[in-house]
């Protein structure tokens, strides 16, 4: 049999080596999956590499799926320090995506572009921040569990987009699509690489993870956090006040989720529909593991887990290919990630059935 | 009587749409008691729903097709019992795993059987006696084997839970499981074991979906049906009996959202299909105030990796 | 008599960094209660576990009977006739006594046998005069009567070797007396005992033999009648030493603290504080003491703000604090050592530097204007570490690193150094080694000595006499007395912290 004995000391590399390990992992379950349906997987592998990492164009796309991705876990990064459990990212998402919809597609005479691309972030990012605070603030006062009510608060958000593009928004001339009237010029947001889809969207981002490295880094409220993460108990000792460190994490995590929404519909699609980006607020559950909450980090897994997410769009058009075969890769690589966390604190012994 | 007659359809509908909402909720209520919180629930149910549409309509017997659908069920179940009992992992990142992983392997491998319909699905049995009592013969006891089996499940489960030695060194696991050690009973095994029989029962759920009540198969076809369930457990406070009422009042739900739909409503269907999240949010929101008040605890080892002691 | 029911040879236990047993041998003969004892971290609790299945032993063998076992987890313990009672008791608060009782047995069916559980006990309740109330919830029981569901918990289980792990330290002495009186009748009875402690007195009551054991060995195995008191401590502690607590103690009439009627909730909705009114007078060690879980906890939380009141009032300094914020608390000038460092006392994954400045990071120079100044934390805690002897080896590793003695060292200094007018130290020394707990006794002293008020909460009989000025005995949930501490004895605390009137 074997037992666990506990480490006094992690070895660094075993922090780098398990990310690594657990993508590998993924993409070799994946592979095997692929094996069985009577395809190479390694053909599919080469197909999805090059559609992610291929070409310039290539890895534009990849940065496009990495843009709301890096905005998404920068925000949830804070609040899973407080081992606070996000996973309404979805929701916030669209709420954001709706919210600044609201502006693109009924407020937006005399406006100038500047302006109105101002108002619809400022708009996105309080539809997503309420959308978070609902969850929060029933958290706080009833002690109800944040996992169901914001996993059932994407639901909800999904079918109140559900209802607008099918109802009061729906675009007339739509042909009975599911979507809104395309935004007027002043609504969508300037790209900033001829040739691609890359919006000034990425500086939101990279903004947004300065600004969360430095407030969990440097900041007041990043010592708070830490405090309320490790021992909620020692924080109220200590004259933290946990609920407001959790209300402020929450705004923050749910402006940022509801902005990637509004790069979205103004960046990317250009109008509001009901399929927009599905997977990015599961898809930043395991990068934010996979980055062990590390703002910085972040950026790279989101890159990688964008190009996985591009180049498997790409694949199921290309070489039909289901998408679901990213979700097996995202699945097998994150519970690798959560089992692999033992190593860091522990060493596997062997132990024979006697001595 | 016409007008009777719909009455009883609709509430026979309760119980079979009831009926897919209750195995997975008691499977995650002895799941939880045992100290393990399995957020995967929609992704076993979606997993059970596959396999058990698969077989069922490979052998052309849906009963074989809802016994494969609860193994299914059963074995996803392992990969979250392996990480967060052996590995001592965080069970709400490894259950969400486990539900991107019952969409991706779902996706996956449904791609080719989207829209294809069984021929061969439960049928209602009706029990001799029992069915011919006015009303409530024709809403419980004219349903197929599947819903008498659920009927069972929850007395059976509510009779081990509190009666039997089974029950008690669950509770004990999932109350004190230091405690429970110490008295020689295995942690490790009771956890793995009642881990298994959630996994078992969210598969029982998903396939019951597709061997009757909706004998097709889509992508995402339980669509959220594994999240009530846990809010289920909650509402029913960790008792079998309670989660048989609450798994009707949603079968309920269902149910009516159904017949509206089908009578040509002008309620539009994406607050028609919105109606059992907003029921599930209200009613976490009511469970969780009077748990609160009434100081009923959740397992206190929930979510909390057990560790032997450093041999 | 003299036949040796158990016996371990060379058992030695290897933890990561610590040795905590070294070439233990020992023998256990039948129908005798042999005393294990030595001080907070001598490796007694330890061995005991090895006996039980919970660590196995690094090297060594364990003889029972004469014949070599392996015991790999509680359940060989079991099987094997050893049954142990835990410091913390081992019970399931949510079942009822009857459901703990048979916990892991089998003898009474899949489907539970009540009657035949109830018959049983009825058996031992003649036998032992031990009565419990079957069919209530444990949590509904007080503390000596979870003691009493343990101990027929191993009679139940059939066990001839009983291993008590500290069993007296949540009893009043009457309480420990009736225990000892059923040990001895167990001893009639052919059972062997293992009787754990750091108590002098209860060691030559009621042992038959004494093993001594001092930093994870063995230091000596010996008869009580060959044997005194004063010998033992030598052995426990190694070179005996006295301190002695020079007290200035200054009369004051000013009243620093003034808590009148206060009523506080517990987690259940039950009442844990009944209308408690306190007066704590300005330069005094104020003791309290009682059993643990008495309402002590509950009247320190709630005047530093960590729980509410729902009745009464606390003025502290002529402000009222009822029911402020905790920092609002602390910087009227109290400051708190709680009683569970690690539940309460540290964030233990965090580094030192972060433990350390705890009650202070937000104010300058630590931050300023929400932004951190980290290297002033690390000046902080190295002046901090230097000033109060901390072992520090790296400031930036976890601190659940750090010894229980440092860890707490830390803690004090970290309290102490926000120059509080009121200091309240919850059980101050438990779990410490001999050296620390002087070194903290003396700094309460000396704090005392420069005018601080201090409340000292212990159960440590020992210690609320040596060190308190007056002593306030609570008992569920009330203050039933405060006495002067030159007219307090231990007998009288005692019969108080039970409840019985003096």
């Amino acid at each position: 049999m074997f037992y666990f004995e506990k480490r006094q000391q992690t070895p660094g590399y075993l922090k780098a080596l398990i990310p690594i390990i657990s993508l590998l992992l993924g993409l070799f379950i994946g592979a095997l999956a692929i094996l069985i349906t009577g395809i190479n997987p390694l053909l599919v592998y080469k197909g999805l590499f090059l559609n992610a990492f291929g070409s310039w164009y290539a890895f534009s796309e990849t940065l496009v799926a990495a843009v709301p991705l890096i905005l998404i876990t920068s925000g949830l990064i804070v609040v899973f320090r407080m081992n606070v459990w996000n996973i309404g990212a979805y929701g916030q998402y669209i709420m954001g995506a709706i919210f600044s919809s609201y502006f693109a597609l009924f407020a937006s005479n005399g406006l100038s572009k500047p302006v109105m691309l101002t108002v619809m972030v400022i708009a996105s990012m309080v539809g997503g921040a309420i959308w978070a605070l609902i969850p929060t603030l029933l958290k706080i006062f009833w002690e109800v569990n944040e996992v169901i009510t914001t996993l059932l608060l994407n639901y909800i958000a999904l079918y109140i987009l559900k209802f607008l593009m099918y109802g009061p928004w729906k675009n007339p001339s739509s042909y009975g699509f599911p979507l809104s009237k395309t935004f007027p010029d002043t609504a969508i947001l300037p790209i900033i690489f001829k040739g691609t889809r890359l919006t000034i969207a990425i500086i939101f981002a990279l903004l947004a993870v300065l600004v969360v490295w430095f407030l969990i880094k440097k900041s007041k409220f990043g010592y708070e956090v830490r405090v309320i993460g490790d021992n909620p108990l020692a924080a109220r000792y200590a004259g933290i006040s946990v609920n407001r460190n959790i209300i402020i994490g929450m705004a923050i995590s749910g402006a940022l989720a509801g902005l990637a929404g509004m790069t979205e519909v103004s960046g990317i699609v250009h109008y509001l529909q009901v399929k927009i980006g599905a997977d990015y607020g599961y898809t930043s559950i395991i990068v934010a593991w996979i980055a062990y909450l590390d703002p910085l980090i972040t950026v790279l897994a989101s890159v990688l887990f964008g190009g996985l997410a591009s180049g498997g769009y790409s694949i199921q058009i290309t070489m039909r290919v289901s998408y679901g075969i990213v979700g097996l890769i995202e699945s097998i690589t994150l519970f690798s990630l959560v089992g692999a966390q033992i190593f860091l604190n522990y060493r596997i012994r062997w132990k024979n059935g006697s001595s | 009587m016409a007008h009777h007659s719909i009455y009883i359809v609709l509430f026979a509908n309760t119980v079979k749409a009831g009926t897919i909402l209750l195995f997975p909720t008691i499977g995650e209520i002895f799941a939880e008691r045992a100290g393990i919180l399995n957020l995967g629930v929609e992704g076993m149910m979606l997993i059970g729903a596959f396999v058990g549409f698969v077989v069922a309509y490979t052998t052309k017997n849906p009963y074989m097709g809802f016994l494969a659908g609860v193994l299914a069920g059963g074995f996803a179940s392992l990969i979250h019992a392996f990480i967060s009992i052996t590995l001592r992992g965080n069970q709400i990142v490894s259950g969400l795993a486990l539900t991107i992983f019952g969409g991706g392997f779902t996706t996956f491998y449904g791609q080719k059987w989207i829209n294809m319909t069984l021929t061969h699905t439960l049928t209602p049995v009706k029990i001799p006696m029992l069915s011919s009592i006015p009303y409530i013969g024709m809403i419980f006891f004219n349903q197929d084997l599947i819903v008498y089996l659920s009927y069972i499940v929850v007395f059976v489960m509510w009779f081990i839970l509190y009666k039997t030695r089974l029950g008690l060194n669950l509770r004990a696991v999932g109350e004190n499981a230091k405690a429970a050690n110490a008295m020689g009973i295995s942690v490790y095994k009771v956890r793995y074991g009642w881990t298994f029989f959630g996994g078992l029962l969210a598969g029982a759920g998903g396939a019951y979906l597709t061997t009757a009540y909706a004998p097709f198969w889509l992508d995402g076809i339980t669509a959220g049906r594994g999240w009530i369930a846990i809010a289920l457990v909650i509402f029913a406070m960790w008792d079998p009996v309670k989660a048989l009422v609450g798994a009707y009042l949603f079968g309920g739900i269902n149910a009516l959202q159904f017949q509206l739909q089908a009578t040509g409503t002008t309620i539009p269907s994406a607050i028609l299909n919105m109606l059992p999240y907003i029921g599930t949010f209200i009613v976490i929101i009511i469970s969780s105030i009077i748990v609160k008040t009434r100081h009923i605890k959740p397992p206190k080892e929930l979510g909390i990796p057990y560790i032997r002691e450093e041999k | 008599m003299d036949e040796v029911i158990l016996e371990t040879r060379n058992i030695t236990k290897v933890f990561p960094e610590t040795i905590a047993n070294k070439d233990i041998s020992f023998k256990l003969r039948k129908g005798e209660i042999h005393a294990l004892l030595g001080e907070n971290g001598a490796g007694k609790t330890t061995l005991m576990n090895i006996l039980y299945g919970i660590y196995l032993p690094t090297s060594g063998d364990i003889l029972i009977k004469g014949k070599k076992v392996i015991i790999k987890n509680p359940l060989d313990a079991i099987r094997l006739g050893i049954g142990m009672i835990h410091q913390h008791f081992m019970l399931v608060d949510t079942l009822t006594v009857l459901e703990n009782i048979i916990l892991g047995l089998k003898e009474y069916g899949f489907v539970i046998d009540k009657k035949a559980v109830k018959k049983r006990l009825k058996e031992i309740e003649n036998l032992y005069s031990l009565k419990v109330e079957p069919d209530v919830k444990v949590w509904q029981t007080a503390v000596g009567e979870q003691q009493k569901i343990e101990i027929i918990k191993v009679l139940f289980r059939g066990a001839d070797i009983l291993i008590l792990d500290e069993p007296t330290a949540v009893l009043t002495p009457q309480e420990t007396q009736s225990l000892f009186k059923i040990l001895r009748k167990m001893k009639e009875d052919g059972k062997s005992i293992i009787f754990i402690t750091h108590k002098l007195e209860e060691v030559m009551q009621i042992a038959d033999t004494i093993t001594v054991l001092r930093k994870g060995r063995l230091i000596k195995t010996l008869p009580k009648s060959e044997t005194t008191k004063s010998q033992l401590a030598e052995l426990m502690v190694g070179k005996t030493q006295t301190l002695d607590f020079s007290r200035k103690r200054p009369k004051s009439n000013e009243e620093i603290l003034k808590i009148e009627n206060l009523t506080v909730h517990s987690d259940k909705s039950l009442k844990s504080l009944k209308g408690v009114s306190l007066s704590v007078f300005k330069g005094e060690i104020l003791g309290i003491a009682g059993i643990s879980g008495n309402g002590q906890k509950e009247l320190v939380q709630t005047v530093v703000g960590l729980k509410k009141a729902v009745q009464g009032k606390v003025v502290f300094n002529g402000i009222d604090i009822t029911n402020k914020p905790p920092r609002y608390i602390a910087q009227a000038g109290i400051n708190y050592i709680p009683a569970d460092r690690l539940a309460m006392g540290v964030a233990p994954n965090l580094s030192t530097i972060d433990n350390a400045i705890m009650r202070r990071y937000y104010r300058f120079p630590l931050s300023k204007r929400g932004i951190m100044n980290y290297r002033k934390a690390l000046a902080y805690t190295m002046m901090m570490a230097k000033a109060y002897k901390i072992k520090l080896d790296n400031p930036f590793a976890p601190i659940k690193l750090l010894s229980g003695g440092n860890m707490q060292k830390l803690i004090l200094a970290r309290e102490i150094l926000e120059n509080p007018k009121l200091l309240i130290a919850s059980y101050p020394t438990r779990g410490l080694d001999i050296a620390s707990t002087q070194f903290f006794r003396q700094k309460l002293i000396d704090i005392a000595n420069k005018g601080k008020t201090i409340i000292l909460v212990s159960e440590d009989l020992d210690e609320v006499l040596s060190l308190s000025d007056r002593i306030a005995v609570m008992y569920e949930g009330r203050i039933v007395g405060i006495l002067n501490a030159k007219e307090a004895d231990k007998n009288r605390l005692g019969l108080m912290m039970a409840g019985v009137k003096t």
